[in-house]
């Protein structure tokens, strides 16, 4: 046989060779070995476990080498066969595709939240570990950690500018974060219970809250003051999201209940009860999806009557329904998901909404043919938020397993 | 006094302090998670905890594992009593729970069950119930497994009567060779802890009933891979 190892290596492999025969009491064959090799008697600490050590690497490098085959075929595919090429592509039609181009590690318990900054190619993700993590999507890179919640952060928004982060968590408060120094600048208390969900109103000049006591309430942002509070809910509210013009709020609850409620008055308008289990979250459909809601629920909306503002909501019952807020009704369920409904996205083009679920997966759906277009095994364990770029190619989602992945859309 | 029915904590005989470790941690998980079914119990129920079949087939229906090893009925008891059920509103509660309590006679074994049950259906009466059958002990035949039978016996009967509760006993005959009534290390390594192919008898009717509870189905292959619609590209 032909010897392949330099001298070096040679004289390596042999000092593992005796370190192995002499931690494992093998004597006999060490002295013989030490004879033929004309190694001297003293044993190199420096070789202690390294011959196991090669042995074990090797395994584990063609364990490597077999899943980064595995993905390159799948990208293969995904390139040959999964749709046109990214440039091809209008942004009205990329969608997430697997495997996904980061799968970023750091959160010590489960993520509870992804979202991108409006503006920087940054994206933030909240934990149960308490913190609030900054990522670059583009490159993958951490870059820092914001600190102050002392228990599972449960929510986090930003402002249309970018310039405020508000964040809510189950230790009771809400704080605001200034994006430029990432120092908290407010803490908001008067929520008697775990803080679910936290957004801004879109003039930035409130934050809107849900929580475990079973109220919403709004804050002014410039005095940190609770100017608003809603009740109506019979339990735990889920998520609170308000409209384009700011004038409503969407919020679902444990009680299995969608409620919408006015602004200026903080009236409950509407209750929208057909979901059979907890209701998990809500979206507002933008103005780009109306065609496609309008076409998909077809005879159930008549010619002339008023129609919207939409609204879809995702439930532990697995569904996620679309309601027509006007009119008061649910215009048709998409049913797919094997387990709860955790988050919901619109597609910046409208024609399609994102899904993340419980069983793991992500989910595409095209809105005008109520059809399940394409699922993604996102994680290995429960997928609890997800969100699209407004304008960059780029889906991202957060899993209780812990990571929080990156997914390029073509 | 009926020492299996009165709630006390266990003793730290060795000092680490784990057990009440354990049932903190089970404190803390009630406050931050919210599960569909709640798992209670002894070293059958924990060690449940560490299979596939777990991660596979219980996880995904939003499963809590109170198990800790050696407890017996009263130190179950005293947990579900300072806190355990706290917080929570599981849909199914599973109980298994008494093979440990040596010291105990049959019918004390089966009176700490019976008052483990009416404090769960104090404190969860939403609940649905399911109280397991104590399985079958010892390779050979001996006394336990005579003890095990007549607990098993009077909790049938004892349950019947209650709403929301059930008695689930399943049939020790599948762990015993038919010839000689033995029981395999296959399926319990120890002759009493289950191995994963042990715990697959052991579960597969209990799933089939949280399934049928739930009116969820877990599919166990999920279809791997994206689903593309021919139509959509």
């Amino acid at each position: 046989m032909k010897m392949v190892l330099s001298h070096r290596q040679k004289e390596e492999l042999n000092k593992a060779i005796a370190d192995y025969l002499s931690s494992n009491g093998y004597m006999n064959a060490l002295n013989e070995f030490q004879k033929e090799t004309g190694m001297n008697g003293e044993l190199d600490k420096k070789y202690m476990g390294l011959l196991e050590k090669k042995w074990t690497s090797v395994i584990r490098l063609q364990k490597k080498v077999m899943d980064l085959e595995a993905k390159l075929s799948e990208a293969e595919r995904e390139f040959n066969a999964g749709g046109p090429p990214r440039d091809k592509r209008s942004p009205t039609e990329w969608i997430p595709r697997p495997p996904e181009k980061y799968a970023l590690t750091g959160h010590r318990s489960p993520v509870t939240k992804v979202i991108f900054h409006p503006v920087f190619s940054v994206m933030v993700s909240s934990s149960e570990d308490a913190s609030i993590k900054v990522w670059d999507y583009e490159t993958g890179d951490y870059e820092r950690t914001l600190k102050g919640h002392t228990d599972s952060v449960q929510d986090i928004s930003f402002d249309h500018t970018g310039k405020w982060l508000v964040s809510c968590s189950a230790d009771m408060s809400i704080k605001l974060w200034d994006f430029s120094s990432f120092e908290c600048v407010k803490t908001m208390h008067g929520h008697d219970h775990n803080v679910s969900s936290v957004t801004f109103v879109p003039s930035g000049d409130f934050i809107v809250s849900s929580s475990r006591d079973k109220s919403i309430k709004m804050w002014e942002v410039a005095t940190g003051y609770c100017v608003k509070t809603f009740t109506g809910h019979r339990e735990w509210v889920r998520m609170v999201r308000v409209n384009h013009d700011g004038t409503l709020l969407a919020s679902c609850s444990n009680d299995q209940t969608v409620r919408i409620w006015v602004v200026s008055t903080r009236e409950c308008k509407v209750e929208l009860r057909e979901h059979e289990h907890v209701v998990e979250c809500v979206a507002w459909a933008p103005e780009s999806s109306t065609p496609a809601i309008t076409e998909a629920a077809g005879n159930d909306i008549k010619k002339g009557a008023r129609a919207g503002p939409f609204l879809v909501s995702g439930s532990r019952d697995k569904t996620i329904k679309l309601w027509d807020i006007s009119a008061g009704i649910c215009l048709f369920s998409l049913v797919g998901h094997d387990n709860w409904v955790r988050g919901l996205v619109f597609h910046p083009g409208g024609k399609y909404l994102l899904s993340a679920s419980d069983d793991k997966t992500l989910r595409v759906w095209d809105i005008k043919n109520k059809r399940n277009q394409k699922t993604l095994d996102a994680h290995s364990h429960f997928v609890t938020s997800l969100d699209f770029h407004r304008n960059a190619p780029y889906v991202i989602s957060g899993s209780v397993d812990q990571y929080i992945k990156v997914w390029e859309c073509r | 006094m009926n020492p299996a029915a009165v709630a006390v904590p266990v003793e730290d005989t060795h000092g680490d302090g784990r057990w009440m470790s354990l049932h903190n941690r089970f404190k803390t998980e009630t406050k931050d998670r919210e599960p569909d079914v709640l798992m209670i119990g002894d070293s059958l129920i924990q060690q449940l905890g560490n299979t596939e079949m777990w991660e596979k087939m219980f996880v995904p229906l939003h499963c809590l594992n109170f198990g800790i090893g050696a407890d017996q009925t009263q130190h179950v008891l005293w947990r579900l009593q300072h806190g355990e059920l706290d917080n929570i509103n599981p849909k199914i509660i599973v109980l298994l729970v008494g093979t440990n309590n040596h010291g105990h006679t049959a019918d004390q074994v089966t009176e700490g069950i019976l008052e483990i049950v009416k404090c769960i259906r104090d404190k969860q009466p939403q609940a649905q119930l399911i109280v397991m059958g104590i399985p079958p002990r010892g390779q050979h035949h001996n006394p336990l497994r005579e003890k095990i039978a007549t607990i098993n016996t009077a909790l049938a009967e004892k349950l019947s009567s209650l709403v929301n509760t059930q008695f689930l006993n399943v049939d020790p005959g599948i762990f015993l060779n038919p010839a000689d009534g033995s029981i395999s290390r296959q399926d319990m390594y120890d002759y009493l802890h289950f191995t994963q192919k042990g715990y697959r008898k052991l579960c597969e009717p209990l799933l089939e009933e949280l399934q049928n509870l739930l009116k969820n189905f877990v599919k166990v292959e999920s279809d791997m891979g994206e689903v593309e619609g021919a139509a959509a590209e």
